[in-house]
């Protein structure tokens, strides 16, 4: 591209026919979208009715496929809804077409949000766009790599356990976890209800808080929601104390450095760090994954092939419909895991697996609430490795599992929390995260902002800005 | 066959109650019976992949009501939890239900056996949502949503009961507890009151024995019939030295007998945890004093009072008892002034009659009760006797009038001018001398005949008292 326009004219008539060219173009390497179709995007919202004032009218995004968007399909990347057409739209989606955005297609993501590296889907391979041969992370792959490859300036994606946080980082662009309640959940395609979030990618921080102030609110559909309004932040947004982990946290010398950084940036923007301990974040994955499981066994039974979904060919009566069509439909990692939520769930069992999960989790929110009334905000790794290689050279599942020990605490706690990218290292990406209160995102966007300016982000070599507004990152 | 001085027989009940809402219970659609299959749903009741059920205020309240008329403990705060198990009828191969913390628990139900009363304790109330229905045509089985998501109030009693009768009569006062309240109209026949039961029989005194859950009861009759087959079974069961089988079975209407569904060893595993995406419903004070507006006085208090008050007759009590409307009608027609046991006898035998043929209620026909007081103050007035006032009650239902006004109209008021019936006593002694001759010669016989002459004369208006007396003082 010879010259820079604008991402509100991306999807204006006389630039639709090159942006969709384009995106095809970056997008046969990198595999981010399961459905692109711009035309279809914009009937989503009559565009004649959009205002130019809206705060994203005109803006192309882009939408996980676990979340619902009228007349698209939801595959939630398995063959079980290969063709399933959604006949609604989330929420969060109808609050981002009210403002203006334009949907132009649907990414792809682990099976039901089950994986770290989107390598689960069945139906499409990602990659990392700052190397092919790596994996974009997950579940919310597709959307980080859409988001970093320069395709929308900001994509939906959902985070369970650290599925937006941990593919932003592997990325290099930014992925924001809400507070459990701040944003419906209403179209999300669940997996672990109690622990799971709409969130929010994005390259560039306007972006992410201009959207997240757009899909907060309280949802009649949704009776897990609260009212931001309610919970103002005593500090209105302002940090000057941040926690860090105390002794070795077991990361790659990638991260362990730009981790580092970060700590030393701080410092010399004169935060004041405060190391402390986190007594129940070992057992945070054992948790996480009992109660995930648990809940995904009871939200992936209406999987039958009755109503929808995948069908097998012949089927002799009911029960052989339904096991036919969950045999076929569903992948080795969700069998896996609605096996494992099955067997926490046994009655007698409850006391051993799935009650001391929860008590676990109340113990590490007390962790959280005794560290938040010492500091403002909270600064972690994402994940202990940067973007993995596809396939054998990647870490194994169980790997990926006790890796996810620093994301899955905002998930157990319902604490929102944001990853950052720092720089890069060995070509790939690298960052860290924060953590704030409840209802205190503003505390994230603060420190996002302070520090992109002592930091050299870059951008991938082979994906350089498109437009105007995705300005470079020097 | 029964044995009853050697074993004692323990039945408990579950009771389902489709509450009767505007919507269901998790999403906006229709909650109503009978429409075309699968036309009252949306993503949520269908279970469509990202739908979340949102709770619907007014079932939690009405099922609350039902908990406290059944003098439950209530909960203050109650949860919802999934019950996980796979069916076609059921969308999301889970119902969301009520498990560790129901609404209500530890209530009681008055019923009233053999003219005693007895108590039978309530274990629980608890809230969940309907499943659908399957229907199996050749060899093709179609599910009609339409039911998934209607409000079900489940009712479980202790195993307070003894015989099928009992159980039969605790249903009835359920149901006519449900209709006072108006939170469903409590039919057996339609599905939206549905039963099961549990039974057990032991050698007398050694408390409960091996329990049978025994299912598929849609009417009050089965129940009666399904226990008492079920008690006479285990009892013979023992009676040969044998062991009775803990399993469920089903009660086989065709062939009046029980038969095993499942022994217990197949019994599902419902792996209850609390539904994420309801949080713990809380009362409020506003909530319980809305619920105080609401309870009313039960069905058997009811009962009860207007007996002992108002001194109408056990049978007479049950009719005008048995729906609140029909009741609240026959009190207003007293606050007109009316005479209780009076009101009863005509409310039970010609204006029943009437509203039967007219297919009305009482509250909603002409005969409002200011009207009905005025017919009966008309009698005790004297301007009209009985048979004229069955006329006029039929013509209040035919012209919608005020029976004053249809007395006027139509002439009926009673003829008691001694000089008007003198007049047509003596025409119709004129006009019936062999009558007159047999009287005269001692037999009385005849004088019915002439009373009825003078009546039909006088268009059923004269006053039977003072025609008797002139007829005696002629023939006399
Ligand atoms: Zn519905």
């Amino acid at each position: 591209m010879t010259q820079q326009i604008n991402w509100k004219e991306t999807l204006a008539d006389g630039g639709q026919k090159a942006y969709i060219a384009e995106v095809k173009k970056r997008d046969a390497l990198v595999g981010s979208f399961l459905e692109f179709d711009p035309p279809r995007g914009k009937m989503a919202r009559p565009q004649a009715e959009v205002q130019t004032t809206e705060e994203l009218a005109g803006i192309p995004f882009a939408i996980k496929d676990n979340i619902a968007l009228r007349n698209f399909k939801l595959t939630c990347g398995s063959k079980m809804l290969a063709h399933f057409v959604s006949p609604y739209s989330a929420t969060a989606v109808e609050k981002i077409l009210a403002a203006g955005g334009i949907p132009v297609g649907k990414t792809n993501m682990d099976e039901f949000g089950m994986g770290s590296s989107t390598d689960t889907s069945a139906l499409g391979t990602t990659s990392n766009p700052w190397d092919l041969t790596k994996v974009a992370g997950g579940s919310s792959g597709g959307s980080a790599a859409a988001v970093a490859a320069g395709l929308v300036p900001f994509a939906l994606g959902t985070d369970t356990g650290g599925s937006v946080r941990q593919p932003a980082n592997f990325c290099g662009v930014y992925g924001l976890k809400p507070t459990y309640g701040a944003v419906s959940r209403y179209g999300l395609v669940a997996y672990a209800s109690s622990l799971e979030t709409i969130g929010v990618v994005a390259r560039e921080i306007p972006y992410l808080e201009k959207v997240f102030n757009t899909i907060r609110d309280q949802d009649e559909k949704d009776n897990t929601t609260a009212d931001w309004r309610d919970f103002s932040d005593p500090k209105e947004g302002e940090v000057t104390k941040i926690g860090v982990l105390t002794g070795s946290l077991g990361l790659d010398p990638g991260v362990a450095e730009a981790y580092a950084q970060v700590r030393q940036e701080l410092l010399a923007l004169g935060y004041e760090i405060v190391e402390m301990q986190l007594p129940m974040l070992d057992y945070a994955v054992p948790a996480y994954y009992t109660i995930a499981t648990a809940e995904a066994s009871a939200n992936l039974a209406r999987f039958n092939g009755i109503r929808y979904g995948h069908r097998p060919v012949y089927s002799e009566n009911p029960e052989e419909l339904v096991q036919k069509s969950r045999d076929e439909g569903f992948g080795a990692e969700v069998k896996l895991r609605i096996l494992l939520g099955t067997y926490v769930l046994r009655s007698g069992f409850q006391d051993q697996f799935y009650l001391r999960a929860q008590k676990i989790r109340t113990a590490l929110v007390r962790d959280f609430d005794k560290v938040f009334s010492q500091v403002d905000g909270f600064l972690l790794p994402v994940f202990p490795t940067q973007a993995f290689s596809h396939g054998d050279g990647g870490l194994d599942p169980f790997q990926q599992k006790v890796a996810d020990k620093f994301t899955t605490t905002a998930n157990l706690t319902g604490l929102p929390a944001l990853a950052i990218p720092t720089g890069v290292s060995g070509g790939l990406p690298t960052g860290v995260q924060f953590m704030a209160p409840a209802f205190c995102e503003d505390r994230l966007f603060g420190l996002a902002r302070r520090l992109k300016s002592n930091l050299t982000l870059g951008e991938p070599p082979e994906f350089p800005a498109l437009y105007a507004g995705q300005e470079g990152r020097s | 066959m029964r044995y009853p001085t050697k074993y004692d027989s323990f039945v408990g009940l579950e009771i389902h109650v489709q509450l009767t809402t505007e919507s269901k219970i998790f999403c906006g659609c229709r909650n109503r019976f009978g429409d075309e299959p699968n036309t009252n749903v949306c993503p949520v009741c269908m279970g469509l992949p990202g739908s979340l059920p949102s709770l619907n205020q007014e079932a939690m309240s009405k099922a609350y009501l039902v908990a406290k008329a059944l003098h439950c403990d209530l909960a203050d705060t109650c949860l919802f939890e999934r019950k996980n198990y796979f069916y076609p009828d059921l969308p999301k191969n889970y119902q969301i239900s009520q498990f560790a913390k129901p609404l209500g628990t530890n209530g009681w139900i008055d019923i009233v056996v053999d003219g005693v009363t007895k108590r039978v304790r309530i274990h629980e109330c608890h809230l969940e949502e309907d499943a659908g229905k399957m229907i199996h045509a050749g060899d093709m089985s179609l599910v009609d949503y339409n039911r998934t998501g209607t409000p079900l109030l489940e009712i479980v009693t202790e195993p307070d009961l003894n015989l099928g009768e009992e159980a039969e009569i605790l249903i009835h006062e359920l149901r006519r507890i449900v209709r006072y309240l108006g939170v469903s109209d409590g039919n057996m026949d339609e599905g939206s009151m549905r039963c099961d039961a549990n039974v057990s029989v032991n050698t007398k005194g050694a408390g409960l024995g091996r329990k049978v859950e025994v299912k598929n009861l849609n009417s009050s009759r089965f129940v009666r019939l399904s226990l008492n087959y079920e008690i006479d079974r285990q009892t013979e069961i023992l009676e040969d030295g044998g062991t009775v089988v803990q399993e469920t079975r089903l009660w086989n209407e065709n062939r009046d007998q029980t038969i095993v569904m499942r022994s217990k060893e197949n019994a599902n595993d419902y792996r209850y945890f609390p539904e994420p995406d309801l949080p713990p419903f809380r009362t409020t004070p506003e909530f319980l004093a809305d619920l105080e507006t609401r309870i009313v006085e039960l069905p058997l208090d009811r009962r009860v009072r207007l007996v002992s008050t108002l001194g109408i007759s056990q049978t007479q009590a049950e009719v005008i008892g048995e729906e609140k409307a029909n009741a609240d009608y026959f009190e207003k027609v007293l606050e007109y002034g009316a005479d209780g046991p009076t009101v009863a006898t005509w409310m039970t035998g010609d204006v029943q009659k009437l509203l039967n043929r007219t297919g009305q209620s009482a509250a909603e026909s002409p005969l409002t009760p200011e009207r009905f007081a005025e017919l009966l103050t008309l009698m005790a007035e004297g301007k009209i006797h009985g048979k004229i006032a069955k006329t006029i009650l039929e013509l209040v239902f035919e012209k919608n009038k005020n029976p004053r006004v249809i007395m006027a109209e139509q002439g009926l008021e009673q003829m008691n001018d001694s000089g008007e019936l003198a007049k047509l006593v003596s025409q119709v002694l004129v006009d019936n001398p062999v009558a007159v001759e047999q009287i005269k010669a001692g037999d009385t016989k005849p004088m019915g005949f002439l009373m009825g002459q003078v009546m039909k004369a006088s268009g059923g208006r004269a006053e039977p008292g003072m025609v008797q007396k002139m007829l005696k003082e002629h023939l006399g």
